[in-house]
């Protein structure tokens, strides 16, 4: 499921780059030859200064083989890299590593290596199953506090459905352990009798709470293996609707219910979701796949009872799902297809992108996004709600994209306009604004004066296209300005 | 704006929750309080321009061995002699008990809070101070500087948007043979004397110069009027409360707040209280008028070309006009350019030339110069030609505010179904949750509150919302509902709290149905249970009424 809110002081277990590793004598076990330590030279997007390549820093995690020519490790350990080195327990030599795959979704990535030789003497380690509550699992990897390989040991103790911190808005499947995950451990294995049971990938910092660390299921990084078996990854699907529990008897009674503890009503659809169209508020959803859904909203799957997105989670782009529902009182089955990904990612942290922006008489504006918000502090109450209403409340019908004024330039065409800061973007002399690009296509048209008007503002910026013109070179150059828009 | 946020000590009690009052006990203050009189006597006497305390014993002449006693000194010897006697007369202490209601418990208020202020004697047995300083009391006693009488007081009528009040000691004998202040209007650069007490009963005077005139916001967030600002170093006493601020041995104003870091002392000016004090003579108090619309400069020389403004630095952009509102009436349209209210030309930011503080806002012309439906002749600017209008100046009600912006001295409405407890979007509700409020309430509340007059046209006159559940066996699963706004109950449309009853009468086969803004959108109520639960309700969470709509 869909979801805005992130648990408070969740860190990823990457590891801050501080120096590099010099190579020790080789481990004999067969799981030690098979791993490797990943460095990342990455690059953070600027988006204050959009126009600007951005800060370059670095991490290192670890990483698996998982078949004969790829490496398995957390999309957050590779995210946004320009270069990446691996390195195995006996092995001087430092391999050049690529990204072929990526979801951010779900914090996994798969690595090919441009040397073959890299997988000389390394064995892929075998997919296991869901460990049992209380089972005992090792975590292997390169966390901080030394070198070399670190092996941690410790028992499963939770299965969960959680958050998944690095987009910062999907939950799957997790499972909780307390064996010792620290930074750098990140996209190590987790192992159990000689299999993986899942990657090790997120913990609390030790001020929040102690031997709580979470690694990625084997059902995700199934489905991760088994998205991109066609070449491409094709993200989770989302059935992108609110539903809620029909515990209350007089809830039940109004519905039209038996009282038999089935069903969750259906309060919301996303009319980007796929469910528009064929699912409605009201609707009572009495089975999921044939799976009968009890009226907490949970269904059992695999012996286990689990939240009804479970059955979803596990779906492909192209698969379909069957709900039996009441609508109206009357009983009826309904088939949605699966047939896209939820359209809009604006809510989630995005990676390896450039910032789109459009920069015009010295005047910044930008998409909101989660990577925005997070490096400029608005003061506006509306950006903040706009930000978090985006799904909820379906701000995305009128503005798919939230076009905000970040900042000025300062300049003599922009002296008494300080006051628009912040504001959100509606139209442009009488045309309304609902994507970047749109903005782009109005700024071109030619006219005497453009008009810009911003939502909830009565007061008009205008500039003039002369003004603009004239201002354009002296701004360029006064603030190092190579390209005017990114739009991309 | 920015300025409100930094200025820390005395005012803007009304901004933050109530229970953040700087609660002093009297009985700790008096050792303090003499420590800090005789230091600052000392530094007095180095320096003259600092605060200036009489000696314990008043009959002794401050600062007697001062040399070169300038005819600055003289005047303001003169005026202190004079100001002594004056003011020991008319000062007194008010020692107010306060109990606000509490919001997220409707039906019951906060502990008891103590408060300490000072009264201005006004002539006519009145006494002056501000409306934070006796906001939700529920006692007030009055207390000569020397702490001998005492006397209850009333509220006779209080504005808590230009944060005055006018308070009646019970018996006449408390103010027998006090005159009281005469009030005039302080200048930039005029010598002010801003008049504390000691815990002796001595006066304890700080002078400062006026340094300017704006029209800032006052406590109550929606209102904006004429603040003074003086330069005058005040000593922290336990009466901090509406301190009374003079010029040649008359009122000048009280004080609104202090910022100690800056020494910067802003004071509700004369001009306002005057306003307050006229309005208030007929017994049917009105309040400060406005135009209701807003306004934007023009100063932006783009703007003017666009607008089509000759150049003479003019007029400001007319951005919003409330419907129902005093300009809409008038025939004023948002893309009006105003050039001149009642006479006085408007310049390109929104300011006039005022007689007595020079370049102020035009709020100050409107609502402090005018009074309730006094008609002001508007000149506009419209597709290039000039119109005149004349617009009739009201007060909007607080009441009448889709998100009330205070609500003081009255409980919250509410209604509670069942354990679901209804409740009306306030900005009082919101302030509840702390001096932090703009980050920890609820954003979508916060939102709401914020944009409220783009959801004038929605129809709705408050945003009722279900603002926390109360388990009972009638809200099984419905424990999670918290500040979602109410649609409609049975099928009627709930535009204020009013409508609850109303609407719940429409309960068909034994259940009710309320629809909601937002996820979970519907829930039923079993009707029957709701009845049979209330006097459980009542008994375990205490809850002596079950409804407030009034």
């Amino acid at each position: 499921m869909r979801t805005c809110s992130l648990p408070p002081l969740l860190v990823l277990a990457a590891c801050l780059f501080t120096q590099t590793i010099d190579v020790r004598a080789a481990a004999p076990s067969q799981i030690k030859k098979s791993l490797a330590r990943i460095s990342n030279t990455s690059q953070e997007p600027n988006y204050r200064q959009p126009w600007l390549a951005g800060v370059t820093g670095g991490g290192s995690g670890t990483g698996w083989v998982v078949s004969s020519n790829r490496i398995m490790t957390n999309a957050h350990v590779v995210s946004n890299a320009r270069f990446l080195t691996l390195e195995k327990e006996n092995d001087p030599k430092k391999y050049i590593a690529l990204v072929e795959h990526i979801a951010h979704d779900c914090d996994l990535a798969v690595l090919k290596v441009e040397d073959a030789s890299f997988f000389t003497g390394t064995v892929p380690l075998e997919i296991g199953d869901i460990p049992e509550i209380e089972t005992e699992v090792s975590v292997y990897g390169y966390p901080i506090g030394g070198e070399r390989l670190s092996v941690t040991r410790g028992v499963v103790s939770r299965i969960d459905f959680r958050s998944y911190v690095h987009s910062a808005i999907d939950s799957h499947l997790t499972i909780q352990i307390d064996a010792a995950i620290n930074p750098g451990n990140s996209g190590g294995p987790v192992l159990q009798n000689g299999k993986v049971v899942g990657v090790a990938f997120q913990g609390f910092s030790g001020d929040v709470a102690q031997n709580v660390g979470y690694m990625i299921p084997t059902p995700v990084i199934k489905r991760f293996l088994t998205d991109i078996a066609d070449g491409q990854y094709d993200r989770y699907m989302d059935l992108s609707i609110g539903v809620v529990n029909t515990l209350n008897p007089a809830l039940r009674k109004g519905l039209g219910l038996k009282d038999d503890d089935l069903g969750v009503m259906v309060a919301s659809v996303a009319s980007a979701g796929v469910c528009h169209g064929h699912l409605k508020p009201r609707d009572v959803i009495l089975s999921i796949d044939s799976l009968p859904v009890a009226s907490d909203g949970t269904v059992e799957l695999n012996g286990d009872r689990v939240q009804m997105a479970e059955v979803a989670e596990r779906k492909f782009r192209g698969e379909n799902i069957k709900f039996s529902l009441i609508r109206d009182g009357k009983p009826m089955d309904i088939t949605v297809p699966f047939s896209t990904s939820w359209p809009y990612t604006m809510q989630s942290n995005q990676f390896d992108v450039q910032p789109t922006y459009i920069l015009v008489g010295g005047l910044l504006f930008q998409p909101l996004s989660r990577n925005l918000i997070s490096s400029v502090q608005f003061q506006n109450l509306r950006i903040h709600y706009y930000f978090e209403a985006f799904t909820p409340r379906e701000i995305y019908k009128k503005h798919p994209e939230v076009i905000v004024l970040t900042g000025i330039l300062a300049d003599p065409i922009n002296t008494y306009l300080g006051d628009f800061k912040e504001a959100i973007v509606e139209e442009i002399n009488g045309a309304k604004i609902s994507t970047l690009r749109d903005m782009s296509e109005q700024l071109a048209k030619p006219s005497e004066f453009y008009e810009i008007r911003f939502v909830g503002n009565g007061r008009p910026l205008v500039l003039e296209k002369s003004a603009i013109e004239s201002a354009r070179e002296r701004i360029k150059t006064r603030y190092g300005v190579e390209q005017e828009q990114n739009l991309n | 704006m920015s300025l409100l946020k930094q200025s820390v000590v005395f005012g803007s009690l009304l901004f933050s929750s109530f229970a953040s009052l700087p609660a002093k006990d009297a009985a700790s203050n008096p050792p303090d309080a003499r420590k800090d009189s005789t230091m600052a006597a000392k530094a007095a006497s180095k320096s003259p321009a600092a605060s200036e305390n009489p000696a314990p014993n008043a009959s002794t002449p401050p600062a007697a061995g001062a040399p070169n006693v300038s005819q600055k000194d003289t005047s303001l010897k003169l005026m202190e002699s004079m100001a002594r006697t004056l003011v020991t007369q008319n000062i007194v202490r008010l020692n107010i008990t306060a109990q606000a209601f509490d919001f997220a418990r409707p039906w019951s208020k906060r502990a008891p809070m103590a408060r300490k202020a000072l009264g201005t004697v006004l002539p006519g047995n009145l006494l002056l101070c501000t409306a934070e300083a006796i906001a939700n009391s529920t006692y007030i006693e009055l207390e000569s500087p020397d702490g001998e009488n005492k006397e209850p007081a009333t509220v006779v009528c209080v504005d808590y948007e230009a944060n005055l009040a006018l308070l009646k000691p019970d018996s006449k004998e408390f103010l027998r043979g006090k005159t009281g202040f005469g009030l005039t209007a302080a200048r930039v650069g005029d010598a002010l004397t801003a008049c504390q007490l000691e815990s002796n009963g001595n006066l304890l005077l700080s002078r400062g110069q006026m340094t300017t005139a704006e029209v800032l916001r006052y406590p109550i967030d929606e209102s904006a009027f004429l603040v003074c600002r003086a330069s005058c170093p005040l000593q922290m006493k336990d009466a901090t409360l509406a301190i009374p601020v003079l010029k040649d041995a008359k009122l000048v104003g009280l004080t609104l707040r202090y910022d100690a870091q800056s020494s910067l002392l802003e004071i509700i000016p004369s001009v306002v209280i005057e306003h307050f004090l006229k309005d208030a003579k007929d017994g049917k108090y009105d309040g400060f008028p406005r135009m209701g619309c807003s306004f934007a400069p023009t100063r932006d020389p783009q703007l003017r070309r666009y607008l089509k403004l000759s150049g003479n630095n003019s007029g400001v952009l007319i951005t919003q006009v409330a419907s129902g509102g005093p300009s809409e009436v008038a025939g004023i349209h948002k893309g009006d350019v105003v050039l001149e209210i009642a006479g006085q030309a408007i310049d390109s930011d929104g300011n006039y030339r005022d007689a007595d503080f020079g370049r102020i806002s035009l709020g100050h012309l409107v609502s402090t110069r005018h009074m309730q439906n006094d008609s002001l002749p508007v000149r506009i600017l419209r597709d290039g030609k000039e119109l005149e209008t004349s617009v009739k100046v009201t007060r909007k009600p607080v009441e009448e505010y889709l998100s009330e912006p205070y609500i003081i001295d009255r409980g919250p409405r509410y209604y509670v179904l069942g354990g679901m407890v209804l409740q009306e979007l306030s900005r009082q509700y919101l302030k509840e949750f702390g001096n932090d409020w703009t980050r920890k309430a609820p954003l979508e509340l916060l939102h709401f509150d914020r944009i409220q007059s783009e959801l004038e046209d929605s129809g709705k006159r408050k945003l009722v919302m279900i603002s926390r559940v109360l388990p009972s066996n009638v809200t099984i699963g419905y424990e999670d509902i918290r500040h979602v706004l109410v649609n409609m109950i049975n099928d009627v449309p709930i535009k204020s709290l009013s409508d609850v009853p109303e609407a719940l009468k429409a309960t068909k086969d034994g259940l009710i149905k309320i629809e909601l803004a937002s996820d979970p959108s519907l829930i039923f109520l079993d009707a029957n249970a709701v009845e049979q639960i209330t006097p459980v309700m009542r008994r375990s969470y205490g809850i002596t009424s079950m409804s407030r709509l009034e």
